[in-house]
């Protein structure tokens, strides 16, 4: 099956009991030769900002407001990701489960 | 040798950047209407510009991306095009007004009505792109633009209250006619901190081939060229003072505006003021129709460059080529080019944020500029920048209604 | 490497370093058990209008099918043909051979060389 990376960009993820786990912001991919094996997804607001390349700015800015730590980038491995449908994909794990991103 | 050069004509490019037909018709207005009293808003919008300038040649410097090319690399396609959409629409508004100010400079040394000339000065304008090359529009018409100073000579001549320039470069609430006060000082902003300008100013930086080694030479093309600009804006708000005192008549035509000139400069007068309007706005038609090309190219991944040949960057010609066509068609209409002017700018400051936001974004991207990255000064900088972009998008359109 | 941070949107260079445009979009290829891989970069066509709206992916194949080389659907390149990911993707490709340029070489040929001057001239 075809998946365009596009439509999945942003689109909200529910665990395997149907709870929100946040939205597909970013593909952590591997080249191996000439392939491209896609090894994980990262899901969550955090996600973004990584995206966004914009840590340098947010952080300065959360420490001057003297917000709380806060830091939600979940890993989701490929084998953990369902996306028989892909307009709503899903874990194949419940969100307690899961591992922050590095 | 080549980098002294270029500070040298860096400084006189801000004439065709920064002195146009909008920051001209605000400056006038505000001088007419209301003395020394928006002297700071010349000042607090060239010091924003400096920042944003300073910026923008850095990060293409550093990073060897254009604005453009990283916003639609970091944000996104969808997100881009909201910008291109505002930008591009914004900035064709102010092409309209430039192209007006240059048949409005004609009608003044010829008699001939603007409309008459609209089309002449499009296809001149377009035949300059298309033939002429990155350093041409550069240095040729900086270099031309130096006849502006005779604003400076004018404002020089009819003797300014020293204390009340200084007095006007601080801010002051004006009592009566808030709403009037109010609008040209959003006008004067806008017609100041112009996006387009950091877009060419991007692209231009890679025209040329800036490296890092050039980051000493932009911060100085950036403060001097920059004040240059602002000091001549400033001398045209004076003028203005002087010539119609506070209080004066609203400058609702070019024939108006060109009394600053002849008061101080009876015999001259009419003459300079028409071929300095005639310069800056050529300049600023030019800059604005390769910037909007530019953003076109530069987002959609096409060939561009203004020194190559017009077949090998096809889409980037065929874009200048339309939107300057396009940009004749309200003045051949007749459609005052004052009214557009006043329009443009208040729509300039309205759609600041989509301009500025990303852009402080991509300043402290550590992946394209690395060391080079905002301090917290220039951050400081750009925040308030952004704070003032927001309530000048908030306040342009109803000020634009109410006291325009 | 990160997809959407270091490849989506970025711009794409032929082995001759000629601009071909952005990746406008990536194709998965999901199997019943084996890991996902990337197969395709697309440029142009609907793979870019249709992350705006799907009026404006119908709008722009209209008008791609009337006019220009009349080519509505994106240009696909084997994902094996990138030699470097960095500041722009480099393929192992030459741009006219791919259709990515098909609207450049058009606009050339039947707009622009037309116009007095409008051919090859001397970079500066």
């Amino acid at each position: 099956m075809e998946i365009k990376i596009q439509h999945l960009l942003g689109r909200k993820v529910c665990d395997v009991d149907g709870n929100d786990v946040g939205r597909i912001e970013e593909f952590r991919v591997e080249r191996d030769g000439k392939a491209c094996l896609v090894e994980a997804y990262l899901i969550g607001a955090s996600a973004l900002i990584q995206r966004l390349s914009a840590w340098t700015l947010v952080r300065p800015i959360n420490r001057f407001l003297h917000g709380r730590s806060f830091y939600s980038i979940y890993r989701v491995p490929w084998q953990d990701m369902d996306l028989s449908d892909p307009h709503h994909p899903r874990l194949r794990i419940a969100k307690r489960d899961l591992r922050h991103a590095k | 040798m080549k980098k002294f050069l270029q500070i040298a004509l860096g400084i006189v490019t801000s004439v065709g950047g920064f002195l146009e037909i909008g920051s001209v018709t605000t400056a006038a207005q505000g001088g007419a209407s209301f003395g020394y009293k928006l002297l700071w808003a010349i000042l607090l919008g060239t010091i924003c510009l400096i920042f944003l300038v300073e910026m923008s040649g850095r990060f293409s410097a550093v990073s060897k991306h254009t604005i453009v090319d990283a916003t639609r690399e970091r944000f996104g396609f969808p997100f881009f095009s909201i910008v291109l959409l505002g930008m591009v629409l914004v900035a064709f508004l102010v092409l309209v007004a430039e192209l007006g100010g240059i048949g409005l400079s004609l009608q003044l040394l010829t008699g001939i009505g603007f409309r008459w000339w609209a089309i002449p000065v499009s296809f001149a304008v377009w035949l300059v792109v298309w033939k002429g090359t990155f350093g041409l529009i550069e240095n040729g018409v900086s270099l031309l633009g130096l006849v502006t100073i005779s604003f400076v000579v004018a404002a020089l001549k009819l003797h300014p209250d020293w204390h009340g320039v200084a007095r006007g470069l601080l801010p002051s609430l004006e009592g009566d006619q808030k709403a009037k006060y109010g609008f040209i000082a959003v006008s004067i902003l806008g017609a100041s901190i112009s996006p387009y300008l950091m877009y060419f100013y991007s692209s231009g930086a890679i025209e040329d081939k800036w490296d890092v080694t050039y980051i000493p030479i932009n911060r100085i093309i950036a403060v001097l060229g920059m004040s240059f600009g602002g000091l001549l804006s400033m001398a045209v708000l004076a003028a203005a003072a002087l010539t119609f005192g506070p209080n004066g008549a609203d400058i609702t035509t070019f024939d108006k505006a060109a009394q600053i000139m002849t008061s101080a400069l009876p015999r001259w007068g009419l003459f300079l003021f028409a071929v300095s309007m005639l310069v800056a706005c050529l300049g600023a038609a030019l800059e604005i129709s390769l910037a909007i090309s530019y953003f076109f190219a530069q987002g959609f991944g096409w060939n561009w460059g203004e020194s190559i040949g017009p077949s090998r960057v096809a889409r980037f010609s065929l874009t200048y080529t339309i939107i300057i066509l396009l940009a004749a068609i309200p003045l051949v209409l007749g459609i005052d080019p004052i009214k557009v002017t006043m329009i443009s700018m208040a729509l300039t400051a309205a759609t600041l944020p989509l301009a500025i936001v990303p852009f402080l974004f991509l300043m402290n991207d550590p992946i394209y500029l690395g060391d080079h990255r905002n301090g917290w000064i220039s951050n400081s900088v750009v925040a308030i920048i952004i704070l003032i972009s927001f309530v000048l998008a908030v306040i342009s359109i109803p000020l634009q209604l109410i006291g325009g | 490497m990160d997809l959407v941070r270091d490849v989506l949107d970025k711009r794409l260079v032929d082995r001759e370093d000629c601009e071909m445009g952005r990746v406008d979009g990536l194709v998965m290829e999901l199997g019943e058990r084996s890991q996902p891989r990337i197969t395709h970069i697309e440029i142009g066509g609907n793979a870019l209008w249709a992350r705006l709206h799907p009026v404006v992916t119908r709008l722009a194949a209209k008008l791609a099918r009337k006019w220009g080389p009349k080519r509505a659907a994106p240009v696909r390149i084997p994902w094996s043909r990138v030699i470097t990911a960095g500041r722009e993707i480099k393929l192992d490709v030459e741009a006219k051979e791919t259709g990515a340029i098909d609207w450049e070489i058009w606009i050339a040929r039947h707009i622009i060389e037309r116009i007095p001057s409008g051919g090859h001239e001397e970079e500066e």
